[in-house]
């Protein structure tokens, strides 16, 4: 078959429900193959998707613990250790891409009940916020520990918004994700580090400018690449935390 | 045809190709959605919205794929010209999917947040200088502005109302849309962990559509090459030699290439021959790779019909073409190349003994 039109080819006119029979004969072959095609596409693209992880909200687990609500520079919920677990600190998040700046202002320093849902991803939880209350009594004595300092590191990875990392998305980071996180970040989630290699064990990192504070726009065009960057780590209960050295950021690809 | 706009003018034909596309769409969002995922090996399930998400998208990228192959795949083989006669049906239910891909994108990644989600949308991210890390989704508004306007404009209101050289200049722009959703598809979820079937099918897709056109455009040259006999043939008086009668079958045409953007298409029915414009009024469709049907010149895109002599649809209808004179010197046919007004009666050349 070519272009060219001859006396004794099949000609198709939309209008005339009279179709040639050698035109039915290729047009319902090629709707078989259209469908079939569509078909195993869908499945192929469907069935190979990459693993979000494990992360994801912890309904059924609903967090409720006193603790002092602390600034550094993000929200972090700093509580004690009991005779089953050691003490913890926990990233805070608000209701979707909110942060709870406004409650840890009111609250810092002092003793707070929080109930919340964690959302977690192995050793990363966060916790979204739902109430604070302030707590008088013998939880009221208690002393967090200063965050321990691991020196200067130079880490591979990838800056995410710390509530979709953890599972509040599946998935929640890469290019695809960047201007969720973008908005998250905006919000006043903390960024996490999500580190290539490990340090002390530990990928997660929530991060803080070099001298321990808010990170600002800055660090919006590194946002969801990956990048070597070098900071401070330090230890603050079992949260690690990483203090950029924005200066030294490079992307990786 | 039509003397009157009407939403669709309904057939048997139209019905069965939009009964073959809602099947097909149906089937790929309800395997990718439903029957994908339990074949997937995955910690815990991705979420429904991105699901569905990826699910529309990639449809809309493959159905725009398919419309762009169907014109150069009609003008390699004619067996798929029936696939372009419903094209616009094809193209206004991609438009729609792909809108639905953008509502999901719109309500999750962009929803939960103190900041309204158009804003955040055109805000949150504007890394314009930087290739990794481009905010993406810009390019996908930009495809989708486009196929809205394009569906917008799909009725033959528009053909009419824009005229047929701005209508057609106008969806063009799909090439635009097209470049826009590789480029938004290649800038965005190509950039994520390495999946090698979506990177494949992206891949096949550009190699499909560049792969036809240039086929296409091959063919055309070669088609240039060989009919640009009227050009350089033997000229008598103003008349150029268009070829030899034995070339043109009964009730078809010879094509005659006398410019780049001018083409002749010469008839050969009843023992009379006629010559007229190979553009279609309605959407320049090739008329000389049509054929005379009912004493009718008919285009084989969408079934507009013209009269052989005076190149006027037939009445009820108004759309007319431009007519040219011929003339057959034994069995030579000699074409006048100065176009007849549109509509204009030029006497058909009787063939006699010649034939």
């Amino acid at each position: 078959m070519t272009w060219r039109q001859t006396k004794d080819a099949p000609f198709f006119v939309g209008y005339l429900n009279a179709v040639p029979k050698t035109l039915v004969m290729f047009l319902g072959v090629f709707s078989v193959c259209f469908v079939a095609g569509l078909g195993l596409a869908a499945l192929a693209l469907s069935s190979t998707q990459n693993d979000p992880g494990a992360g994801g909200f912890q309904w059924g687990n609903r967090f409720e613990t006193a603790g002092i609500l602390e600034l550094r520079p993000y929200p972090v919920f700093r509580v004690p250790a009991n005779e089953e677990a050691p003490a913890r600190t926990y990233m805070l998040a608000g209701q979707g891409k909110r942060g709870v700046f406004n409650q840890a202002e009111t609250h810092k320093g002092t003793t707070v009940s929080i109930r919340g849902v964690p959302v977690n991803r192995g050793d990363l939880t966060m916790v979204q916020v739902g109430r604070v209350e302030a707590v008088e009594g013998e939880t009221a004595e208690f002393s967090p520990s200063e965050a321990v300092p691991l020196g200067r590191w130079k880490l591979a990875g990838e800056i995410c918004d710390g509530k979709c990392y953890a599972g509040a998305m599946r998935p929640g980071r890469g290019l695809a994700h960047k201007a969720c996180a973008d908005l998250c970040l905006t919000g006043g989630i903390p960024p996490v580090f999500v580190s290539s290699g490990s340090v002390e064990n530990r990928n997660f990192f929530m991060m803080a400018d070099q001298d321990g504070n808010l990170l600002g726009d800055e660090i919006k065009s590194l946002l969801a690449l990956y990048i070597e960057i070098e900071g401070e780590v330090e230890r603050l209960d079992d949260l690690m935390v990483f203090k950029v050295d924005l200066a030294t950021a490079r992307i990786l690809k | 045809m039509s003397v009157q706009y009407t939403p669709v003018i309904w057939n048997r034909n139209k019905i069965f190709y939009d009964a073959v596309l809602l099947i097909a769409v149906a089937l790929y969002l309800y395997i990718f959605i439903r029957v994908g995922p339990m074949f997937e090996d995955v910690t815990k399930p991705i979420d429904g919205a991105i699901l569905r998400m990826r699910a529309f998208g990639s449809c809309a990228f493959l159905m725009l794929t398919v419309i762009l192959c169907i014109g150069p795949l009609a003008r390699l083989d004619r067996r798929f010209l029936p696939l372009l006669y419903n094209r616009r049906h094809f193209g206004v239910m991609t438009a729609g999917i792909a809108a639905v891909h953008a509502n999901y994108v719109l309500t999750w990644y962009f929803n939960f947040s103190p900041t309204d989600r158009y804003v955040a949308l055109l805000n949150s991210n504007t890394n314009y200088g930087q290739l990794l890390g481009f905010p993406f989704e810009a390019l996908g508004i930009a495809a989708l502005i486009i196929l809205f306007v394009l569906a917008a404009t799909s009725h033959d209101f528009w053909l009419s109302f824009l005229g047929a050289p701005i209508w057609k200049a106008l969806h063009m722009s799909i090439y635009a849309a097209y470049t826009f959703v590789v480029l938004h598809v290649a800038l965005g979820a190509l950039q994520g962990p390495a999946d090698p079937i979506f990177t494949s099918v992206v891949a096949a897709s550009v190699v499909l559509v560049c792969g036809l056109h240039f086929a296409t455009g091959r063919m055309e040259a070669r088609r240039e090459r060989g009919e640009a006999t009227a050009k350089a043939s033997l000229q008598e008086a103003g008349w150029v030699v268009a070829g030899e009668l034995e070339e043109i079958d009964d009730d078809c045409a010879k094509v005659v290439t006398l410019t780049e953007d001018e083409r002749v298409a010469i008839f050969k029915y009843d023992g009379k021959l006629s010559a007229i414009t190979n553009a279609c009024a309605h959407q320049n469709g090739p008329l000389g790779e049509g054929k005379v049907l009912w004493g009718c010149i008919t285009c084989p895109w969408h079934g507009y019909q013209y009269n052989l002599a005076d190149g006027r649809a037939p009445e009820p209808f108004t759309e007319k073409i431009s007519t040219y004179r011929l003339k057959l010197i034994g069995s030579t046919v000699l074409l006048d190349p100065n176009p007849q007004p549109p509509g204009t009666y030029v006497e058909p050349v009787e063939i006699g003994e010649a034939a």
